[in-house]
């Protein structure tokens, strides 16, 4: 869902979202988010990812209104809202940990909004009743939020925040509250019912998985500005910078010198072995450059490799079981620890190394990623 | 056997013990004095005194019961009235207490946390002075030769002094200057609570604060409003003081004719059976309100 095939004749997307250089800044020193400009486009599904105090959170609440820029413009759809307080905006929030109503019912939470908006009695209940079917939650129309479970309630939030049809749905850590198996399914409900809706969506989130899965487009911040902006699988592949290749995923990070810079290969000399790198890179001999693996792109066996690339030797110090794959804690020679992830598709653990085995590590030349220092 | 030994150390295990402590003293202190209140207000006018509050035949204690107090109390219509009078007083009390006291306590729960141990604390300093010397103090304030009027008639504001002492005004301001705080503390631990996002999720859904605080606030701070009107409504049901210093013999109040039939006429059968009807009248209407509040919560 997140890797649609892109089509040739693809229209210009439109844009819905325009963020311009926006600035906060808290009590004249505290710099939240800093000269942060994007576009959202309609349809889209993006996502603000970034670990606590990264300035996520307060770019979505400038976008709801809670939160006035200290600088820089927000548009929605052509009109300027940077000043437009969040009762006036046609943007709707879930809220992290949802702030239902307590003391009214799942019905009445729904219709708080279309009540507000002065609609007719008989289009409100009717609306509501979309609603409560979209989420599934018919029998629940007269429950109190307390009455229902963490993924019900979760959905009353969603709904809730859709049924006035507001153009831009912002999503605060949405599945933040529930727990993990919970939360798999409910990524996919909530997805599908977005995409049925065909709202154009914002999420926060820390969780990378939960970008993933969900968003079309992630925005990667860290101290108020962005690292990184693409596509879900750009970021995890080909990320811009060492935070980003850490942020996302588990990774190794090799330092070398370039030795060989070709068009269509260069060699990394690192002091624990040298990387073949099967593409070309903006860079120059002799450039001090870090080189990404992820740990699922390592092979590991006992027989030394063949050719005197893109393999190394160490000792196994780890070994780290999750059910799925296995994580191996290989200490080369040089005394740096890496990580190897190997998939366990017999119920033989598959490559037989066990702790202290000497053990062989290697990739292919197309696995690693080259990062300017 | 085995069972009574059960019951007998499970009376005796520390963690009866430690209930039993509380349970001791309503008993001493609440249910019997009640007892004994509710036993006067069942008998005669001679001879009642606590030692010989039971009456003896053949060495059994033999219980006489004589409701000439209570059909006393229905039949002269001016008891009625003053019932009537008083729950009017603490009602109006609670309707201003809480009137004032909600902005109040809003803004100071809304107000910068490190100013809410100082505006708390200035909620309690009346405290610290006596109360008889608080309603003093407003006697001298209100009296016709009082700082307010010699204030105004020297200023020439007004040529003859208001009468503002001995009238439901007085009384007014005496009860809700005393019991403004019973009101504001437990509405301000209440709004302190509320989670600042329910109305950030109003605003987003499109209502204004003015909207947002009737819908949300108001409703969500209830268990607070009631605490606090409780506070103030049943102690002032009963007030006895400060009807007697700001009230005058004009107001009436169910406090001084509990006191007059007490000391004055010292007819104990009728002064308690004054006080059964009132602890009647306030515990008949929370008990209703509770049973519904339980049924609603059931739901």
């Amino acid at each position: 869902m997140a890797t649609a095939p892109k089509e040739i004749n693809q229209p210009a997307p439109e844009v819905l979202l325009r963020v311009e250089n926006v600035t906060k800044i808290y009590d004249g020193t505290v710099k939240a988010v800093d000269d942060v400009s994007l576009t959202v486009n309609k349809g889209e599904i993006f996502a603000l990812l970034g670990g606590s105090g990264c300035g996520k959170s307060t770019l979505l609440r400038m976008m709801a209104g809670f939160e006035t820029p200290t600088k820089g413009k927000i548009h929605l759809a052509g009109q300027d809202i940077t000043n437009l307080p969040p009762y006036q905006r046609p943007i709707n929030m879930m809220f992290q940990s949802y702030a239902l109503f307590p003391h009214l019912s799942v019905w009445e939470n729904i219709a708080f909004g279309l009540k507000r908006d002065g609609m007719p009695k008989g289009q409100i209940a009717e609306r509501v009743e979309k609603m409560l079917n979209l989420a599934q939650l018919g029998k629940f129309a007269q429950r109190k939020p307390h009455q229902l479970s963490g993924g019900q309630q979760q959905r009353v939030a969603l709904v809730r925040s859709l049924a006035k049809r507001p153009q831009l749905l912002l999503l605060d850590e949405p599945l933040g509250a529930l727990d993990k198996k919970l939360r798999e399914t409910t990524q996919l409900e909530l997805v599908n019912i977005i995409e049925e809706v065909g709202v154009t969506c914002v999420l926060v989130t820390h969780d990378q998985e939960e970008a993933m899965t969900m968003a079309s487009r992630i925005a990667v911040m860290s101290e108020g500005y962005f690292l990184q902006v693409g596509e879900p699988d750009t970021v995890y592949e080909m990320p811009n910078s060492r935070k980003v290749a850490d942020f996302i995923g588990n990774v190794n990070i090799f330092d070398g010198v370039i030795e060989e810079d070709e068009a269509d290969h260069v060699t990394v000399r690192c002091p624990e072995c040298v990387h073949y790198v099967g593409h070309g890179v903006s860079g120059h001999t002799g450039m001090e450059v870090g080189v990404a693996l992820r740990p699922e792109k390592i092979m590991l066996s006992d027989k030394k490799p063949k050719g005197e690339y893109n393999w190394c030797q160490g000792e196994v110090i780890e070994i780290v079981y999750f059910g799925a794959h296995t994580t191996y804690h290989l200490k080369l020679d040089s005394g740096k620890v890496i990580k190897a992830q190997e998939l366990n598709n017999t119920r033989d653990l598959s490559c037989g190394l066990t702790w202290g085995d000497r053990a062989y590590a290697h990739w292919n030349d197309l696995a690693m990623v080259v990062l300017a220092q | 056997m085995a069972t009574k030994q059960g019951f007998f150390s499970r009376l005796f295990d520390g963690k009866h013990a430690v209930i039993s402590i509380p349970y001791f003293w309503f008993i001493m202190l609440a249910a019997i004095p009640i007892l004994i209140i509710l036993k006067i207000s069942l008998s005669e006018m001679q001879g009642t005194s606590v030692s010989n509050m039971i009456d003896w035949s053949n060495g059994w204690p033999k219980l006489t019961l004589n409701f000439s107090s209570y059909q006393f109390i229905f039949s002269d219509s001016l008891y009625l009235k003053t019932y009537l009078s008083s729950i009017q007083y603490a009602l109006l009390t609670t309707l201003i207490c809480l009137v004032i006291g909600y902005p109040f306590a809003y803004f100071m729960a809304r107000s910068p946390k490190h100013l809410q141990p100082m505006l708390l604390m200035l909620i309690m300093l009346p405290f610290w002075t006596s109360f008889l010397l608080r309603i003093y103090a407003w006697k001298t304030l209100l009296e016709n030769n009082g700082i307010i009027n010699n204030a105004l008639m020297s200023l020439g504001v007004i040529d003859t002094p208001i009468a503002m002492m001995n009238t439901s005004f007085s009384l007014m301001v005496g009860m809700v200057y005393s019991y403004l705080p019973f009101m504001i503390l437990p509405l301000y631990a209440n709004l302190s609570k509320l989670d600042i996002r329910y109305l950030e999720a109003a605003a987003d859904l499109g209502t204004s604060p003015f909207k947002a605080f009737w819908l949300i606030t108001v409703p969500l701070s209830k268990a607070g409003i009631i605490a606090g009107s409780m506070l103030v409504f049943i102690p002032t049901i009963g007030e006895y003081v400060i009807p007697e210093l700001l009230g005058g013999s004009s107001t009436l109040m169910i406090g001084r004719v509990l006191w007059n039939e007490f000391f004055s006429n010292n007819d104990w059968p009728m002064a308690s059976a004054v006080a059964v009807v009132m602890i009647l009248l306030i515990l008949v209407p929370m008990a209703i309100y509770n049973k519904s509040q339980a049924e609603a919560e059931a739901k």
